[in-house]
């Protein structure tokens, strides 16, 4: 879109991901893009394993006398109580060509509430990721339009199948569309196939500074 | 791990324990757990791994690899705070991907024992840096406060050890 292609550098999104520090919300649409695209697939590869290397390396901190013991008798007592409830069959076949782990996360939405039409072709479905953020799959019918609009805060949109279009270009699976509280667009579904998309969104609280640096809003 | 798996072999479950519950509380106290939380979530991620250890691939991540993600994971479970992220204008989640490579599948042990290997060669103070965001989390600027460096500086010195753990040469990641 914008520059020529360099070779995918380092993003600190990926650390603060390996590192646990990044909102599920985010969490998920960097794992959704990493089932998409092998570039980010390699580089959050690496950054796990990073993270897991210096896990193991890091000093450790002794545990209190008899924690293995009691650790062994917790998982006797969970082990008479087992028998996990077997998940019932996806209602939704359209859903289940998603990747993981957005996959879990729609069917978990769509046993509970189901999608919401928005606009003729338009559906949307809230996932609930425990992110602070307002995390939202959305599905477009080929060239339904999505009503204009502009937003409170920041959203993020990742194509996930399909793709979309607006007044900034086109967007096809991978891609991720960033728009900022001053702009107002109207997407189209690509023609062809059914687009879905993952929407992340700040609620209101604004992103300050559109494009600056990663601000800890929510800090440690 | 094949053994807590197959076999449900409670000796092994212990040195695993011995081994990992000290990392895993060490790595909770780091980032601001208390004591008591540290020693619970270790507790908490090593009876976890049991349970799980049927699901462990080892083609998939390295045990350390594994039980960390179990350890982070229940950690964001636990205190449900993490940062926004903002993103920056080049970056590299905004970029269309490079020409799409045939997909290689990923060679998880390949790749552990590439990044085990480069890690070891670097010198420390690209370490301490690299451990401040791969280990902690920290944001760039972040890092810079903690380590008075200009962020340009933090920036090139990440970007150029992430390059080198890649096993690539980043044309134009230059030390600032």
């Amino acid at each position: 879109m914008m520059q020529e292609t360099s070779p995918p550098s380092f993003s600190e999104l990926y650390s603060a991901y390996a590192a646990g520090q990044l909102d599920p919300g985010f969490s998920l649409l960097l794992e959704t893009q990493s089932m998409l695209r092998s570039d980010v697939r390699g580089a959050l590869a690496v950054s796990e394993t990073i993270s897991g290397i210096m896990f193991e390396t890091a000093t450790p901190v002794a545990m209190s006398a008899g924690a293995g013991a009691r650790a062994l008798d917790l998982i006797d007592a969970l082990e008479r109580e087992e028998d996990l409830p077997a998940r019932s069959a996806p209602s939704d076949a359209e859903l289940a060509e998603l990747p993981e782990p957005l996959r879990d996360a729609a069917f978990e939405a769509f046993d509970l509430a189901g999608w919401q039409g928005t606009a003729p072709g338009i559906r949307r479905m809230k996932l609930d990721v425990k992110s602070e953020l307002e995390v939202e799959l959305y599905r477009i019918q080929p060239n339904a339009r999505v009503p204009r609009h502009s937003h409170g805060g920041t959203e993020f949109t990742l194509v996930v199948a399909g793709g979309f279009t607006d007044e900034t270009g086109s967007y096809g699976p991978g891609d991720l569309a960033v728009k900022g509280p001053d702009d107002t667009h109207q997407p189209v579904g690509d023609a062809g196939e059914v687009c879905f998309a993952l929407a992340v969104r700040d609620a209101g609280l604004k992103f300050t500074g559109v494009m600056g640096m990663i601000q800890r809003v929510l800090g440690r | 791990m094949a053994l807590i798996a197959a076999k449900k072999c409670r000796e092994s479950f212990s040195e695993l324990f011995d081994f990992y519950a000290p990392r895993v509380k060490s790595y909770m106290l780091r980032l601001g757990a208390s004591d008591n939380e540290a020693e619970d979530l270790a507790q908490d991620v090593l009876v976890t791994v049991w349970r799980k250890a049927d699901m462990y691939d080892r083609k998939q991540a390295s045990v350390s690899t594994w039980i960390f993600r179990i350890a982070r994971n229940r950690r964001i479970d636990r205190f449900r705070k993490a940062s926004r992220p903002e993103l920056d204008a080049d970056e590299p989640m905004l970029r269309p991907p490079d020409i799409e490579q045939p997909d290689e599948a990923l060679d998880r042990a390949q790749i552990e024992e590439s990044v085990r290997a480069e890690l070891a060669k670097l010198p420390h103070e690209q370490l301490e840096l690299l451990q401040a965001a791969f280990y902690e989390g920290l944001s760039h600027s972040e890092i810079a406060t903690r380590f008075g460096l200009p962020l340009g500086t933090v920036k090139s010195r990440i970007r150029l050890a992430f390059g080198r753990l890649r096993g690539q040469l980043e044309p134009g990641g230059t030390d600032a």
